[in-house]
């Protein structure tokens, strides 16, 4: 990991526009590839990161369909393996929760 | 002129009672109990929402609940997801513009 | 805050057989799942399994989650429905979102069988409605009894691509193409064969480079690839379809082992994340288990294995069985499980060797693999195919089962012993005896409806060739139709002459059509006149 964080950074080549920037990747956030390749140059090298920049993976769907394919991004991008990619982190909720739910909960009115 | 009636290994798909609901304040019909994404894809409904940012049409992608694709706003309640709400008599359901109704949406502009 | 013995999330196979095997041992069970029904992708599954007796092989996946349903309630489990986990915290308390509100408990034990999420693979138009994924057009045609749309294109030619495709028929669809990048099809060939023989075509080495239309799918255009994945120019085709059904492979849904601790890992062969776990299906974090897709991407006849090893781990950690049994159980279904993966299609050596030849040493066949059915020349040399001299004898099976495929009900079913597998189930099926009834329990017991009756002495210069029949409206005997050849190609005219449909047979109906002699060895569907271009 930090071998090819070191070669990323040190060798940074300038964003080539492709063909296919256009195509969304992240569908509930409607982010396009041109923007998640366009992270990396910006120096985004974590699927967290690249969340953090671009809220790929933080819709409805919290990730289930996109992660997979930003992490390919980012790997193509850094041309290192997709198993070196670092994946976001896993939080509670799994699954969308109205606010209403929480506001009335029993054991948060307790405390 | 979706629905299967009579397939080669399940035969007959137990249904509820034939009922009318609103979509866009026209009239619809389906079948109480199943997903309101069934009955308007029965009925030709493709496009459950447009998108926030580019406007762009969306409908059932999963039909399992999990990838929130086929929101809409039921009853006033928006991103409701269509494909495992049961259906019932009388429901109002809307497509949904970014997070909300086409008249929402217009008095922003 | 509500404790159980053992919490299962999900009710899937895995989650099931897990809940039935702690219960047996007098468990207090108690099983979530998010969804309306139990049964997770099982009553999607309405194609017979492969596998042998005691991974119920030649039943339906629906009747085998009944089944499980009964099993389990009998038992005494008890299973909440439309109930979310969205979080497992410390000390083992689960947190539920069950309708308006937040329910909470804690397990002694807990069992994450989560199961599966499809993947995707996005291009140009993907996001229009009309585009949907295989697991979608499944829950819409097999659930709920609707129809995705008329003309689909199938992208991915894996097992769930060719299982779906022919499930997409058996619904009214017609299937315009399936394609794959791979240059071969990922799925057994036996059900790639099924939907060739109906017509549907298989690109290959192909991709989807655009899904056309402004408000939903109007069309497809797919283009050849090359071997470095980059499209080869010219090579475009247009279809016309209003679907383009994904199903290019499934990773586990693996968040809340991850939420709870348990060491994961990044595992290709399994299909992504998973929870590291023992022979038992135990996390590295004590009384945390998993079953099923959740810890490793498998077929649903493994899933439902899994589900018993963990259970009978969590029986035999909290007391309920002795050491021995325990032990019994464990190698017992230990065993089950080695026979499911082995084969060629077992998912640590596909990738690697490729698809090249059987284990018996034959040449798997070439057209087989990039276009889904088998030449008549490349038939002859497998086992199951009788020679000439003893087709000329009178009727006798005709086993195009060409794959090592971990499957025996022909071996089981046949009365006279004419069907010889042997203790690895993975052989190729030989035909032995020259005894055969023209009972069709072979026929109609094959899940890769690979086996026909022929009989070649029907009448002068016409033979009689039996072939599995899942579609309606069932052709009447008498009815003409065209019999089509494995590749779909029409033959000619054929008369069917006798159909036989039995309750043990579960919907596979037995269809005999008299054909011109020189077609015995060719006519392989037969299309009633009704049916318009078939596919």
């Amino acid at each position: 990991m930090k071998e090819c964080v070191i070669r990323r950074t040190a060798a940074k080549e300038p964003f080539m526009a492709k063909l296919e920037d256009s195509m969304i990747v992240c569908r509930c956030e409607e982010i396009t590839k041109g923007e998640i390749r366009q992270a990396v140059y910006d120096g985004m090298m974590t699927m967290n990161e690249v969340k953090r920049y671009l809220r790929t993976g933080m819709g409805l769907c919290q990730g289930q369909s996109c992660s997979r394919k930003v992490r390919d991004i980012i790997a193509e991008e850094m041309s290192v393996p997709r198993e070196t990619i670092e994946i976001s982190s896993a939080r509670n909720p799994i699954r969308p929760v109205p606010m209403s739910i929480y506001a009335n909960d029993k054991a948060c009115k307790r405390r | 002129m979706y629905r299967i009636e009579n397939h080669p290994i399940l035969h007959q798909f137990d249904k509820g009672q034939r009922v009318s609901f609103l979509l866009d304040g026209k009239e619809m019909e389906g079948f109480a109990g199943e997903p309101i994404a069934i009955a308007l894809r029965n009925s030709g409904v493709l496009v459950h929402r447009y998108t926030a940012k580019r406007a762009e049409p969306r409908g059932i992608f999963c039909a399992i609940g999990r990838c929130n694709d086929c929101v809409m706003i039921v009853d006033g309640t928006p991103n409701v997801r269509t494909c495992v709400t049961p259906l019932q008599a009388g429901m109002n359901v809307e497509t949904q513009y970014g997070i909300q109704s086409r008249g929402a949406a217009e008095n922003n502009d | 805050m509500i404790r159980y013995e053992v919490i299962v999330i999900g009710a899937g196979p895995a989650g099931l057989s897990a809940a039935i095997e702690a219960a047996a041992h007098g468990l207090q069970v108690l099983v979530f799942d998010e969804n309306a029904k139990p049964g997770g992708q099982l009553f999607k599954q309405i194609h017979k399994f492969f596998g042998s007796k005691e991974h119920q092989a030649r039943e339906r996946g629906f009747r085998i989650g009944e089944k499980l349903l009964a099993e389990a309630l009998g038992l005494g489990v008890k299973v909440i429905l439309g109930a979310q986990v969205i979080g497992i915290f410390a000390h083992r308390q689960v947190t539920v979102m069950q309708g308006d509100h937040m329910e909470y408990y804690v397990g002694n034990s807990i069992i994450i069988a989560t199961g599966a999420t499809e993947n995707v693979i996005s291009f140009s138009g993907w996001t229009l409605p009309g585009v949907i994924g295989a697991g979608a057009a499944q829950t819409m045609m097999n659930i709920h009894g609707l129809r995705p749309g008329k003309k689909v294109l199938m992208v991915g030619s894996g097992n769930v691509g060719v299982v779906v495709g022919y499930q997409l028929i058996q619904a009214g669809c017609q299937i315009a193409a399936v394609i794959d990048g791979a240059p071969h099809i990922g799925g057994y060939g036996v059900h790639a064969a099924k939907i060739a023989r109906m017509g549907v075509p298989f690109y290959l080495s192909h991709t989807i480079l655009q899904a056309h239309g402004t408000k939903s799918v109007s069309g497809a255009t797919i283009v050849e690839v090359d071997s470095f994945w980059q499209p080869v120019p010219g090579s475009e085709k247009n279809l016309d379809v209003d679907v383009i059904c994904l199903a290019v492979g499934l990773s586990p849904l693996a968040e809340l082992p991850r939420l709870a601790g348990c060491r994961m890992q990044d595992n290709p062969l399994k299909g992504g994340l998973v929870p590291v776990c023992n022979q038992y299906n135990e996390t590295t974090v004590k009384d945390i288990y998993m079953a099923g897709d959740a810890a490793g991407i498998e077929e649903a006849s493994s899933a439902m294995i899994q589900g018993r090893i963990t259970g009978n781990a969590i029986a035999h950690q909290h007391g309920y069985i002795e050491n021995t049994e325990f032990d019994q159980c464990h190698t017992k279904y230990q065993g089950a499980l080695n026979q499911l993966r082995a084969g060629m299609f077992k998912r640590d050596s596909r990738k690697e060797t490729g698809l090249r030849y059987t284990q018996e040493g034959y040449t798997l066949s070439k057209t087989l693999l990039t276009k889904g059915f088998l030449s008549t020349s490349e038939l002859s040399v497998f086992p199951g195919i009788p020679t000439e001299v003893r087709r000329r004898q009178g009727v006798t099976p005709i086993i195009e089962c060409t794959q090592n495929i971990p499957c025996n009900p022909c071996q089981d079913v046949c009365p006279k012993g004419c069907i010889k597998i042997g203790d690895k189930i993975t052989n190729l099926p030989v035909m032995s005896a020259s005894s055969c009834l023209g009972c069709g329990l072979c026929v109609a017991s094959c899940p890769g409806q690979a086996i026909f009756l022929v009989d070649e002495t029907y009448e002068d210069q016409f033979a009689a060739v039996t072939i599995p029949y899942e579609l309606v409206p069932l052709p009447g005997e008498g009815s003409k139709g065209v019999a089509c050849d494995r590749a779909g190609i029409p033959l000619g005219e054929a008369e069917v002459i006798h159909i036989r449909t039995t309750a043990y047979n579960d919907g596979t109906a037995l269809l005999t059509m008299k054909v011109p002699i020189e077609w015995a060895m060719e006519a392989r569907f037969f299309k009633p006149d009704h049916i318009g271009e078939g596919g």
